[in-house]
């Protein structure tokens, strides 16, 4: 690839990417588990979902696959934000790869906990709050109510020096509220979209197949649905879109670009397919350089032009 | 750990009993790395289907550098499997996770129910090599569903089907224990379990009402599976003193007094 392509991002406070492809939470872990993907192509990692203590997670099954797409209720099995930051984060500092840390919880308190314990651990870049987790019980209002994300955001954004992620939930009527009153409360970007809640049914057994009946749904399946999300999104808020959602080929992290977005996270494919973040890299890379574009923000989606023919 | 993502041939595709399907694929990295009762995670391009489909060695041979799979058409993913011919290429990741522990001087049995002998013709001849005694004891719903008695060469293979029309009536379990063990019943030897969960629960049932120390018994799990890696935290199975393992990584070969039988799930596999 020629010397001169640069596929940095800028996602805000200072986390400068060298690269629009992340991995998205839930799908690498803490970034020990996957030895076989070449941590050079990857802008970022966001983790885990990562609780103030430790958590078991949810009875079996806990996924299933469905037509292009899979089902997951893991509950937020995760080894606390202790653990992350004594174990964990001494490690990070020696990869020469930012490492989000995803941050989930219960109470608005739980989230300010885990944001004050990781604020100034060497290692960490970021913090990524999922404030959309389907899988535990009322996980789902923060990100449903624009005035709770934005106390939640605000409430993080007080206690930590870091930069701040918002992860939303497509589950809700207005998506473009929440990004904006999250947007008012300090976020630095946000991440669009997480799971849809779905289920499946063992017609043999006649009972859900997963053990907490409703799951989130990931995978191409939902990938027209996430790009709609994230190109609403792009024109409505004037922090970075990074775009989530079955995204799997070069193409789909395009379109996710093309619609707005300032970098892309690779979610359900990193189980199937670990090469597919540097094939992604490498395609975005091929792509701008057959158009003689020098980087991200030539892509001409930043026209006006374009988004007035939605 | 080390695991590859690697291009195998199929050059050998057959059917050992009904309903099942061998595959034999040539990769002599993976077939020399393999260890008794490890999985790989294969591929799979059926429309539709996204994930991998884990599935135990049955065998491995170093020499030739071929590895043979057993496994039952059940869904999509596995009947695109299936429907391979040779020459096509496959694309496996591992050998991933734990296999048996197979040192030891004791007598070892190992219970297979229904597809749950798709492990055991590596298990048996590595445990025959080690110069232990092997019975091998097979349960199916009926004879054509029986892994041929061959395929276990040195071992005492005992068999019984749901319909009587090979060996004993009933389950595997009716086999168990081999009469070997005398009035010691199952004390004094090594098993090694696979199976659906309702026949691994029985034969705990059965351990623990004859004092069988669970520590001497060996599973291995099957539950469904995301990434095989560790990662997607979807193959729970409930530990003993709480909480989950998971069967990619601390299985899929565990001993029975690592898990809470009490919790386990017969879970789905569709």
């Amino acid at each position: 690839m020629a010397e001169r392509l640069d596929l940095t991002v800028d996602l805000g406070r200072g986390l400068r990417l060298r690269s629009p492809v992340l991995v998205a939470s839930g799908t690498f872990g803490y970034g020990f588990d996957a030895p076989q993907v070449d941590r050079a192509a990857l802008g970022a990692i966001v983790t885990k979902g990562t609780t103030l203590r430790a958590r078991e997670g949810n009875a079996p099954n806990r996924i299933a696959e469905t037509p292009s797409g899979m089902l997951n209720a893991i509950g937020l099995q995760n080894p606390g934000v202790d653990h992350v930051a004594r174990v964990y984060a001494p490690v990070w500092t020696s990869w020469n790869l930012p490492v989000i840390v995803n941050v989930a919880g219960d109470a608005i308190d739980e989230y300010v906990a885990v944001a004050r314990r990781l604020d100034g651990v060497a290692g960490i870049a970021g913090l990524e709050l999922n404030i959309s987790c389907p899988n535990v019980a009322d996980g789902l209002q923060f990100g449903v109510e624009p005035d709770l994300a934005a106390e939640l955001t605000s409430a993080v954004r007080a206690v930590t020096r870091l930069p701040v992620i918002v992860k939303l939930t497509p589950n809700v009527t207005d998506i473009v509220a929440i990004a904006r009153a999250v947007e008012d409360a300090g976020a630095d970007a946000v991440s669009a979209i997480n799971t849809y809640v779905g289920m499946a049914i063992d017609v043999r057994r006649r009972r859900p197949v997963l053990s907490r009946v409703s799951g989130g749904l990931s995978g191409p399946a939902i990938k027209p649905l996430a790009l709609h999300a994230v190109w609403q999104l792009a024109q409505a808020i004037r922090i970075p879109v990074i775009g989530v959602g079955g995204i799997t080929t070069p193409g789909d992290a395009l379109e996710f670009l093309l619609a707005g977005a300032a970098a892309v996270q690779l979610g359900t494919v990193n189980y199937t397919r670990p090469e597919a973040a540097g094939e992604v890299h490498d395609g975005i890379a091929a792509y701008l350089e057959e158009h003689g574009w020098p980087d991200l923000g030539s892509l001409p989606i930043r026209s006006a032009g374009v988004l007035a023919n939605a | 750990m080390s695991v590859a993502i690697a291009p195998a041939v199929l050059v050998e595709r057959s059917v050992p009993m009904a309903g099942a399907v061998e595959l034999v694929v040539y990769h002599p990295p993976s077939a020399g790395a393999v260890r008794p009762g490890q999985f790989f995670q294969l591929a799979v391009g059926a429309p539709h289907t996204i994930l991998r489909r884990p599935y135990s060695a049955a065998w491995s041979d170093s020499t030739r550098g071929i590895i043979g799979f057993i496994f039952n058409v059940v869904g999509a993913g596995s009947a695109w499997l299936a429907a391979r011919g040779e020459g096509d290429e496959l694309d496996l990741l591992g050998p991933l996770g734990r296999g048996f522990e197979l040192d030891g001087t004791r007598p070892a049995v190992c219970i297979a129910g229904g597809l749950g002998v798709a492990v055991f013709p590596g298990v048996v001849q590595a445990l025959v090599a080690l110069g232990r005694k092997v019975t091998m004891l097979q349960g199916a719903r009926t004879a054509v569903q029986l892994l041929s008695a061959d395929r276990f060469p040195g071992a005492d293979v005992q068999v019984a089907t749901d319909d009587g029309s090979a060996g004993r009536r009933g389950s595997v379990l009716t086999l168990f224990p081999p009469p070997f063990t005398g009035e010691g019943q199952g004390r004094g030897i090594d098993l090694f379990a696979c199976g659906p969960t309702p026949m691994l629960q029985a034969l705990i049932d059965t351990a623990r009402r004859q004092e069988i120390p669970l520590s001497s018994i060996q599973v291995a799990l099957e539950t469904p599976m995301g990434c095989g890696v560790g990662t997607c935290l979807g193959c729970a199975a409930p530990r003993r003193e709480g909480g989950y393992l998971l069967t990619c990584q601390d299985g899929p070969c565990v001993r029975a007094d690592r898990l809470d039988w009490d919790r386990m799930e017969d879970q789905f596999h569709g």
